[in-house]
């Protein structure tokens, strides 16, 4: 009875969905084969802004500088928040040394950026507390590194607090087992605590990849993504490109190549973690 | 049966209900006659002026019965994004500012903006407004929007240094690079210049010193940034920055605090900035000052200063175009001028106003009299995709002025590019 009107219970999330998700993603993609400035209608031009991107000399930059993320990512918060909650797992009162890494996930990226700014900025707080001169947010690859260092100081305790709970999840016996064999130490977490972890692990690391190749926001609070593009990843590039510069078309290209690298890195990763 | 005839219609009801809010969001009001409107809605990138916005709302309220509600950006980028993108949608600004040059005249060819000859030529003819002004607000021979303001650029010091150190404002470049030395002796820093969005001021003042013809052929790309006038302008930037002058320019200090905090001495921007003085309770002539920058080429016929106005405008399709209208037409008048220079402690379009600053005061008579030459700010005068690569340019160039010729060549190609298709 209820058969032919399916579709009407369907229609409204499928709606939302095609409307706000699906169509974007298209209209980006047609974009990105077109001239358009925001204002004129767009002109076709075929694949010419992505042979654009391929001689440009700041997308290298940008991929450098993703790239710096991604594996600054995949080392600091997350390597560190393995390290953090390892260490504190099974001590008493681990809590409260795990505590105030989670203060700082209370920020947004942007709050972040703006509580870091006098902090890194020439003059500022590190530099007079260091006794040094250093233009920690002007010279490449320096400046991705110091705001690398600064996403670290946020993202490390939400990633020891997904890592502790991995622990927690984690079958008592097979570690009792492997103790009462004489494992120990890193011979332990080696080969029973790490393969257990595994599904959680790909989600942490999953999870840290997508967000370390959108960075955008505390990159383009603290330095615009300068000075002269030096610290620009593919996300600020895009915005620049998009609506500093007002060039659509170029900027919606850029989006595409992110959109596939990510989508593409996402994939490749998570299939080989869940097989 | 009866249980499932409930069920039937109650999935109706809510694939109708659903589908009718679609479609009464879809649908838009495009077809609707004007509203009268009382209120306007002014949008503006200048987040920072709230305060003075509002009460020249309150003073329209009284005197022409149109309020004004204030909605300030303060990232440029996000507002004209914004903007653009109302142009096509139902959320249509009453008023809106905008810049001067190529990027008023993209909008004008897109039909978006209300024409305002009219109003150009009744405040011309009462003396609201300088004809002068006209042509930064004109496209193909006709007027578009009002300006919301007019800066003329030289450099603000701080007296308190300059007394302390027996310096006077200089009549010469020369004099001005020997105060430059005599603070750099004293280890103070001589002037202010950064690395985000302002990174043109010392490019286009060394410009306009130095060849200001030449200037004004960049802006028409009859010349180009790799020019030996443009690279020696270029040398003498960077002599002037490797002599030690300017604070670094990745410094975060607001300029306003820079000045009051006497971290430099000498800051150069429009004489908007006299805003950022008086919020910071600062008095002219007791804490402040204000000079125009001589020419560095002292055999120029006249002393070149950099000029911006900036416009207020409304949308052809405006959603009341007449109260829009009546509001831009009053914004020029001296009323409402008087209110808007003295809120800010600024400069003002109209020539009847009498502006309290006595230094800024002097600047307006004599760049209204033709004792300088003005030289449209680069902002204004670079078309949009230029000075996008020309400021990523001259902030890698501050940073490290040993990037010049890179900074020059990189800047050019996307010159070339815009000209190819732009003549």
């Amino acid at each position: 009875m209820l058969g032919r009107f399916r579709y009407g219970y369907v229609a409204p999330a499928a709606l939302l969905v095609a409307g706000l998700l699906y169509a974007p993603f298209v209209w980006t993609a047609y974009l990105s084969l077109t001239r358009y400035d925001g204002l004129a209608p767009a002109e076709w031009v075929g694949p010419a802004n992505f042979v654009k991107l391929l001689d440009d000399p700041v997308l290298l930059t940008s991929v450098r500088n993703t790239l710096i993320w991604v594996i600054g990512t995949m080392v600091l918060p997350v390597g560190l928040g393995l390290l953090v909650a390892v260490l504190s797992y099974d001590i008493k009162g681990g809590g409260w040394y795990r505590l105030p890494f989670m203060l700082p996930y209370a920020l947004s990226g942007a709050g972040l950026a703006l509580v870091w700014s006098p902090i890194l900025s020439h003059d500022g707080v590190a530099n007079n507390l260091l006794g040094v001169d250093t233009a920690f947010l002007q010279e490449a690859p320096h400046n991705t590194i110091a705001m690398l260092l600064v996403w670290t100081w946020q993202q490390l305790g939400v990633n020891t607090l997904l890592f502790v709970v991995g622990l927690q999840s984690i079958p008592k016996e097979p570690i009792e087992a492997a103790r009462l064999d004489g494992a120990s130490g890193w011979q332990l977490f080696r080969h029973i605590i790490w393969p257990l972890m595994r599904p959680l692990t790909a989600v942490v690391v999953g999870l840290a990849l997508v967000a370390s190749l959108k960075t955008f926001d505390i990159v383009w609070v603290l330095t615009q993504g300068g000075p002269g593009r030096n610290s620009e990843t593919l996300a600020v590039t895009m915005y620049k490109e998009t609506f500093v510069a007002s060039d659509y078309g170029y900027g919606s290209a850029v989006a595409v190549v992110l959109t596939v690298v990510t989508g593409l890195a996402s994939y490749l990763y998570l299939r080989r973690q869940v097989r | 049966m009866i249980k499932e005839a409930g069920n039937m219609v109650r999935s109706r009801v809510a694939t109708i209900g659903v589908a009718a809010v679609l479609l009464a969001a879809c649908g838009g009001n495009g077809a609707e006659a004007p509203k009268q409107k009382t209120e306007l809605t002014l949008y503006n990138d200048k987040g920072a002026w709230s305060e003075y916005f509002e009460q020249m709302g309150a003073l329209s309220k009284q005197s022409v019965g149109l309020s004004m509600k204030p909605t300030g950006y303060t990232d440029s980028a996000q507002y004209q994004a914004f903007i653009k993108a109302s142009f096509r949608t139902n959320v249509k600004p009453d008023l809106f500012t905008w810049q001067t040059g190529g990027m008023l005249a993209e909008i004008v060819k897109q039909k978006q903006v209300a024409d305002t000859t009219a109003i150009w030529q009744e405040a011309v003819a009462n003396g609201d407004l300088p004809q002068d002004l006209a042509p930064y607000f004109t496209v193909d021979g006709k007027q578009y929007c009002v300006p919301l303001n007019v800066a003329y650029w030289g450099m603000f010091y701080n007296k308190k240094i300059f007394d302390e150190h027996g310096l006077r404002p200089p009549e010469t470049w020369d004099d001005l690079v020997k105060i430059a030395d005599t603070l750099k002796q004293k280890d103070v820093k001589a002037f202010y210049h950064t690395s985000v969005l302002f990174s043109f001021v010392w490019f286009e003042q060394l410009m306009a010193g130095m060849d200001p013809d030449l200037y004004d052929r960049l802006s028409t790309g009859q010349a180009k940034y790799t020019d030996p006038g443009v690279v020696a302008v270029m040398r003498k930037w960077k002599e002037l920055i490797d002599a030690g002058y300017f604070i670094n320019p990745g410094d975060k200090t607001d300029p306003g605090d820079v000045l009051k905090n006497g971290k430099a001495a000498m800051v150069s921007f429009g004489t908007w900035f006299n805003t950022s003085m008086t919020q910071r309770e600062m008095k002219a002539g007791e804490d402040y000052g204000f000079f125009v920058i001589p020419n560095v080429d002292a055999s120029l016929p006249k002393t070149s200063m950099i000029f911006e106005s900036g416009p207020l405008c409304s949308l052809a399709e405006a959603p009341d175009p007449a109260a829009s209208a009546k509001y831009l037409k009053w914004w020029t008048t001296a009323e409402a001028q008087e209110k808007w220079a003295t809120a800010r402690g600024d400069v003002s379009a109209n020539p009847k106003v009498e502006i309290a600053d006595e230094a800024l005061g002097q600047v307006t008579k004599d760049a209204g009299s033709g004792e300088y030459r003005l030289v449209n700010r680069y902002f204004e005068a670079t078309p949009p995709p230029i000075l996008t690569a020309a400021l990523d340019g001259f902030s890698k160039f501050v940073t490290d002025t040993s990037t010049l010729q890179e900074v020059l060549e990189t800047i050019q190609k996307e010159a070339d590019e815009y000209w190819s298709t732009h003549q």
